[in-house]
């Protein structure tokens, strides 16, 4: 699903080039679910800001289900992300002036899908908040505006789903709620799903662990084999 | 639902437009908007009918709204052109002849006139010779002359009575209390009458040789008028020729009014440039408002060209609401100014045009697309990374070219609204030195803050400290601050300027009678009878009429009809009154040599001193001798001085000035005036009636519609400052409200650090209350150039400094702004803290 050969990033500071990334290399399968984790500044929001498409690679290749992202400007990315992505923030990041229901509905509508308010309502049913449907999402618990945003994330029924943080800002018991939803709907709908993420226990549920650590990224085996072991049990 | 992208975009900008508007997230900028196309709908409506109003009004003087006045009669293929034209035609003829009746004769202003006449204003008759005028329609008839009261006065006539001009006898019927175009000159005017054009052959007084006027007067629509003058100028010939209208009128009326509309374009720009601004102020806010929403709907695929789309698409709900509702507003508030004045000012409520609202909705589509381009043009190169890293916003530009940008818009459009280049360009400039100081200021206190913040934090080292780091960020608010209160000082004190300089033209009291021909033996029986009265005399001036007929032994004319012979030098072509005195009278000013004073020595000539005027026309210069032929005396004096007299002020002026040992030898008349209440009229006849031989002059009537046209537009400018005050104060409000959203981030991080509420709020106002002062205080500086290139270059006042503005309006800036702040931000910090953060994201 994502394939990645030799990505770099380097941007400019007031004190001259910095390199965020060094050379990486790594594919993620399709329906697989991966972990990003690494410490503050170790450049894993920026890896997922190159996979996602929302910025371009200085250097190196990245396939998002075979397309060439780093040969696409931002309007064919922008018609990329519209197609096969989906996003869940630390922040939510709804737009405050519209209604939950409405904010669900806006990817929807911004990929010319026939039926955005019903889909957008199945959606919200997904996530239990049929009822706060016509709530603006400072009317709602920062547990509820990340379910609105896990709805909004899965409408478009994207192949791939981008998760930053996603329980970072909720407390434990919400944190948990979010999580097992949030793998609960992936499972269902076989979406492959790359999340960054501090918190250990979050990581440990996905398929794979990528370290990231100064701008390197290593793979943790022993990971990968305690989820396949649970997978078996 | 839609299912297209091109639907999706309106889609989504209706409903963020629907959803922001029901939030009140869109007041600010809709206010901004339905102020700007209000203010300027309103005050160039009202300014149109005020002005249409008061020019006609003051085309009254001329009788007409265009005159062309010739020494020829004009070919008649002229006339016919203006009738083909739609034009209205009166015709008068003037000159200058003996009225005769029992056996006393006096010079007249002969007015013979055609049925059509007078175009605009009416003729006001009196029951007898200076009674009440009350206005009529019509004309004497056939065979029938209207005199001035002079004439019965003189010739002691009454109504019923003959007299003769040239050769024809006519009935005098009646009493001329006021012609329209009669002039507002006291002393040179004669007598007038009243007579039918067709009467004036049978006369013979306008035979060759006789000075005569022929005056062909016009009304109708200033298109056509336009027009007419522009067939007809290549044919004027300007020896013979001139064409005036109402505008080239250099009486104080004149001057009045062409003030007047300079103010009401003036004060139209300013409306413009506060709307400019505070759309500038609402669509940045607006724009920064939204970095999230375009960063989450790139995210999430929509392309630039849909996000460019939803937003411009709210911009023109936006405009249009602003637009139908400040018009709406515009109208019913001009309607309900014009309804409250229409008593004082009889603006014409149906008489309107639809100028004013296209001004206005090109006004606010103009405002609210050029200065919400580049906010909105920042808002779209916000990049979509923004969702993962909140640091980055939009990147466009400097902020150097948002002012250029901002600037040349004003600038294009305050002249292309305006016409005037002048007026826009002074504006401008004041605009961008005013700018450029603030920059200066700014500056200065990021320096002093820093020295100010250190220390302990209270609320004063907070307020610098959060001034010290927003000020070259927000050194656009500090500009749009000061700009506010400089355009509304500019108005205000242009304002009062304009009235007091116009009241002082016609203060209380002004004299409205003239007496002239009192005799010696006479004056202190007129003194001692007035103050028995109550009634207080001017000055007496000695008055001897001599004839002017020689410069430097050179003998010049003085026949009175035909002066414009070419044999001989020019003279006054009339009777002169010379008067003597040592002390310079009021309102004279000695413009070339020194006054006489009283100090005579024996061996230098009498001095003289002339109107400066006068003597330009005659070419009299200092040290010419000049000589009067008094009775059989003759008196020579030497110029010793040449001075500059007001003829706007209801005085007597004198074109000789002597000095008094020239004249020691004379029994003089004088001259006095005196003040009579209106309505005290009636007592003239008893007050007069034991000085049969005295003259007197009514300038009552002159002087009471020269008032009444002052006061209206006094008026009239009021109203126009107070519609300006208010679109200045609520652009203030709009800004602070923008502003105090910035501050919102900050105040809630206060707040959760523990920040006692009394604290942040003093903090707050102690920075509204600084910006204030500041803006205040630079406003005042920028108000003083403005005003001194506006006074100087186009309203031709004097000018002078207004000093009390540089205290009052630092002060007022203070109150204003601080209160302004003060009052959004109670309404912040009634906010609990939670909701304060939630407001943040």
């Amino acid at each position: 699903m994502i394939r990645t050969s030799a990505i770099t990033k380097i941007v400019n500071t007031t004190e001259g080039e910095l390199q965020i990334l060094q050379p990486i290399s790594f594919d993620v399968n399709s329906g697989e679910s991966v972990a990003i984790v690494g410490a503050s500044g170790s450049g894993k929001s920026t890896l997922l800001g190159l996979l996602a498409g929302l910025d371009q690679v200085t250097e190196g290749e990245i396939y998002l289900d075979e397309e060439p992202l780093h040969q696409m400007d931002e309007e064919a990315r922008a018609r990329m992300r519209g197609e096969k992505v989906g996003f869940i923030f630390q922040s939510f990041m709804l737009v405050q002036s519209l209604t939950a229901l409405e904010n669900v509905m806006l990817p929807a509508e911004i990929s010319g899908h026939p039926k955005p308010r019903q889909a957008a309502l199945e959606a919200l049913q997904q996530v239990g908040l049929e009822h706060r449907a016509h709530h603006y999402p400072n009317q709602l618990s920062g547990g509820e505006q990340q379910r609105v945003a896990i709805a909004r994330a899965f409408i478009t029924r994207p192949k791939i789903l981008f998760a930053d943080e996603p329980t970072g800002n909720l407390d434990a018991a919400n944190g948990d709620k979010i999580e097992k939803l949030l793998f609960e709907l992936n499972h269902q709908s076989g979406t492959t799903l790359v999340l960054v993420t501090h918190d250990t226990e979050l990581a440990s549920r996905c398929d794979r662990q990528l370290h990231m650590y100064a701008g390197t990224l290593t793979e943790d085996d022993s990971v990968q084999l305690n989820a396949e072991q649970r997978h078996v049990s | 639902m839609s299912a297209s992208p091109n639907n999706a975009a309106w889609t989504l900008s209706w409903r963020l437009f629907r959803h922001e508007a029901r939030r009140g997230e869109l007041t600010v900028i809709l206010l901004a908007i339905v102020l700007s196309v209000a203010a300027v709908l309103s005050l160039s409506l009202f300014s149109e009918r005020l002005q249409s109003a008061l020019t006609d009004r003051t085309a009254e003087f001329l009788a007409a709204d265009r005159l062309l006045g010739s020494d020829k009669p004009v070919p008649d293929e002229w006339l016919d052109k203006a009738r083909e034209q739609g034009l209205n035609l009166a015709q008068r003829v003037q000159m200058r002849s003996m009225v005769f009746a029992n056996d006393e004769l006096m010079l007249a202003d002969v007015r013979a006139v055609d049925n059509a006449y007078p175009l605009k204003g009416t003729i006001k008759l009196a029951d007898e010779p200076f009674g009440l005028g009350k206005p009529v329609n019509g004309l004497p008839g056939a065979g029938e002359v209207w005199l001035d009261s002079r004439l019965f006065q003189v010739l002691g006539i009454e109504k019923g009575d003959k007299v003769e001009i040239g050769e024809r006898e006519f009935l005098v019927s009646a009493v001329i209390s006021e012609l329209p175009d009669g002039g507002f000159n006291v002393f040179g005017g004669d007598p007038l009458v009243l007579m039918p054009l067709k009467d004036l052959a049978a006369t013979g007084i306008s035979g060759p040789g006789s000075r005569t006027d022929y005056d062909y007067m016009f009304s109708g629509e200033d298109a056509a008028l336009d027009a007419y003058y522009e067939w007809l100028e290549p044919k004027l010939d300007r020896e013979l020729h001139y064409w005036r209208s109402v505008k080239d009128d250099d009486s104080p009326l004149g001057r009045s009014v062409r003030r007047a509309e300079q103010y009401f374009l003036l004060a139209s720009l300013l409306a413009i440039v506060l709307a400019s601004v505070s759309i500038a102020v609402a669509a940045q806010r607006y724009s920064h408002r939204h970095y999230d929403p375009v960063a989450i709907m790139k995210t999430l695929g929509a392309s630039g060209a849909m996000v460019r789309k939803i937003y411009l698409l709210q911009v023109i709900f936006i405009a249009t609401l602003g637009i139908v509702i400040g018009s709406l507003l515009g109208f019913s508030a001009q309607y309900v100014v014009a309804e409250l004045i229409a008593e004082k000012v009889p603006v014409a409520l149906d008489n309107w045009h639809w100028r004013p609202f296209f001004i206005a909705i090109f006004t606010g589509v103009v405002c609210a697309m050029l200065f919400s381009l580049y906010p909105l043009m920042k808002l779209f190169s916000v990049p979509p990374l923004r969702v993962l890293r909140r640091d980055l916003g939009a990147n466009v530009g400097s902020r150097i070219i948002q002012f250029i940008a901002a600037g040349s818009a004003i600038f294009v459009l305050m002249w292309a609204y305006s016409g005037d280049l002048k007026i826009s360009l002074i504006l401008l400039v004041t605009g961008l030195v005013l700018a450029m100081a603030l920059m200066a200021v700014t500056m200065g206190l990021i320096w002093l803050g820093r020295k100010l913040g250190q220390g302990r934090m209270g609320a004063w080292q907070l307020a610098w400290a959060r001034i010290q780091r927003r000020a070259m960020d927000n050194s656009v608010q500090l500009i749009s601050f000061a700009i506010t209160i400089m355009l509304l000082l500019v108005v205000l004190v242009m304002r009062n300027d304009m009235v007091r300089q116009w009241q002082e033209q016609l203060p209380k009291g002004t004299p409205n009678y003239f007496m002239i021909n009192i005799t010696d033996q006479q004056r202190p029986v007129v003194e001692s009878h007035f103050s028995e009265r109550g009634l207080e005399m001017d000055k007496f001036y000695p008055v001897v009429r001599g004839r002017f007929v020689a410069i430097n032994e050179e003998t010049i004319r003085t026949d009175v009809t035909k002066e414009d012979d070419d044999s001989g030098r020019r003279g006054l072509g009339r009777e002169a009154n010379l008067t003597w005195s040592s002390t310079l009278q009021q309102e004279n000013r000695v413009v070339a040599g020194n006054w006489h004073g009283d100090t005579q020595s024996s061996d230098k000539p009498y001095q003289v001193s002339v109107e400066s005027k006068v003597a330009e026309r005659l070419e009299i210069k200092l040290g010419d001798v000049l000589r009067f032929n008094i009775g059989s005396e003759v008196v020579e004096a030497e110029v010793g001085s040449l001075r500059e007299v007001n003829w706007q002020t209801m005085q007597p002026n004198f074109f000789f000035v002597l000095e008094p040992a020239a004249m020691q030898a004379f029994s003089p008349t004088y001259i006095t005036s005196f003040h009579l209440p209106t309505e005290q009229k009636a007592q003239l006849g008893e007050l007069m009636s034991p000085f049969s031989t005295v003259t007197l002059f009514d300038v009552d009537a002159r002087i009471n519609q020269l008032r009444s046209i002052v006061s209206q537009v006094s008026l009239a400018v009021e109203f126009i400052l107070v519609l300006v005050l208010c679109a200045g104060a609520l652009v203030l409000v709009a800004q602070v409200q923008s502003s105090m959203d910035e501050r919102q981030q900050e105040l809630a991080i206060l707040r959760t650090l523990g920040a006692k509420g009394m604290m942040i709020r003093m903090s707050v106002i102690a920075e509204f209350v600084i910006i204030g002062i500041v803006a205040g205080g630079m406003a005042a500086m920028a108000n003083e150039l403005a005003l001194y290139l506006l006074q100087s270059q186009v309203f031709n006042m004097q000018t002078t400094v207004h000093w009390q503005y540089w205290l009052l309006a630092p002060i007022t800036g203070a109150l204003v702004v601080g209160v302004l702040g003060a009052i959004s931000c109670w309404r912040l910090l009634s906010l609990n803290t939670s909701q304060l953060l939630r407001r943040m994201v």
